[in-house]
């Protein structure tokens, strides 16, 4: 069997919660909710999850949460110092995105949406110019491979 | 990979200056949005941005060319705001000036420092304008401080590229 890799999604949060950004590229299954709702659901999850390792993790604290797998998938996050979050789900063949993550964050989201000045920081990411660059950029990446239909 | 604070020196000048004009241009047309005619407030908003690139490129034209030898021509002088004050302003030369060679100048930017952030294409083009104001007056105030007087104009109908026109008046 070939292995082969790839992005699902992408999901990119502010530190109030609104997700500002999601793209899909991969995705076989949904949530079976509606957007709205599957948004405040992956962000509850990262807000508890980031509370329960301070609470609970037996060392000091260093980068926090990185990633959790699954048996089919991998979901990996990246917080900036700002507070925007992001969250990628890959599958299980690729390696820690946390480099991916941050190069989203500086050469996209600061380039195109900081820099822009019809982009209201806080609301939704309606830049044509940042979908599209964001869209090249994961397809470029070395580990995104479209799946035969 | 070039060391951290080369980078920032890099950056540092453009980027003030991009984020200083973008806080101006939102602060002009707040200060103006009480009134209830939008086509009046677009105007005097333009006209108050324009007037500041104005005073603006009147201050820069005479720190650029304390140095230089008077020019020739009108041409001479298109020439010198084509390269040699547009570089130093945005970093890159105007691509393409055409004229009429009776006062009528065209000066097509490609890519104006200014709108490459916003949209590479048609999103956002009615916004587009309010981001040239400021650079019309320099264009302008660089001209008048050198003896000409001029109308100065810009239109943009794909980003991030523009045209300014300018037009000389005679006497």
């Amino acid at each position: 069997m070939i292995e082969r890799m790839t992005v699902h999604n992408l999901y990119i949060f502010d530190r109030n919660g609104s997700c500002l950004h999601y793209s899909e590229w991969n995705r076989k299954k949904q949530a079976g909710i509606s957007k709205e709702e599957e948004f405040k659901l992956m962000y509850g999850m990262l807000f508890s999850i980031r509370s329960f390792i301070s609470k609970m993790s037996p060392l000091d604290m260093k980068d926090g949460f990185l990633a959790f797998q699954t048996s089919r998938y991998k979901l990996h996050y990246y917080e900036t110092p700002t507070g925007i979050k992001l969250v990628l789900n890959t599958d299980l063949g690729v390696p820690n995105c946390r480099d991916t993550l941050q190069q989203i964050y500086s050469t996209l989201y600061v380039e195109y949406i900081v820099r822009n000045p019809l982009c209201v920081l806080g609301e939704s990411l309606q830049s044509d110019l940042f979908s599209s660059k964001l869209d090249s950029f994961i397809r470029a990446l070395p580990f995104f491979s479209v799946r035969a239909a | 990979m070039k060391p951290l604070s080369s980078i920032t020196a890099d950056m540092a000048d453009d980027v003030l200056f991009e984020f200083l004009h973008m806080e101006i241009v939102a602060h002009v047309y707040k200060e103006h949005a009480t009134r209830e005619d939008i086509d009046k407030e677009r105007v005097t908003c333009v006209s108050t941005l324009e007037l500041m690139g104005f005073r603006v490129g009147q201050g820069l034209i005479e720190r650029f060319t304390k140095d230089c030898p008077t020019f020739k021509d009108d041409l001479d002088v298109m020439k010198f705001l084509c390269k040699d004050f547009w570089s130093t302003i945005f970093r890159k030369q105007i691509d393409n000036l055409r004229t009429n060679h009776q006062g009528t100048y065209v000066l097509q930017d490609n890519k104006f420092a200014l709108l490459t952030q916003l949209s590479s294409g048609k999103q956002y083009l009615e916004e587009a304008p309010k981001y040239l104001a400021f650079s019309c007056g320099l264009i302008r105030g660089a001209l008048s401080n050198l003896g000409l007087e001029s109308v100065v104009t810009a239109e943009v109908s794909l980003m991030p590229s523009c045209k300014f026109q300018v037009v000389i008046q005679k006497l």
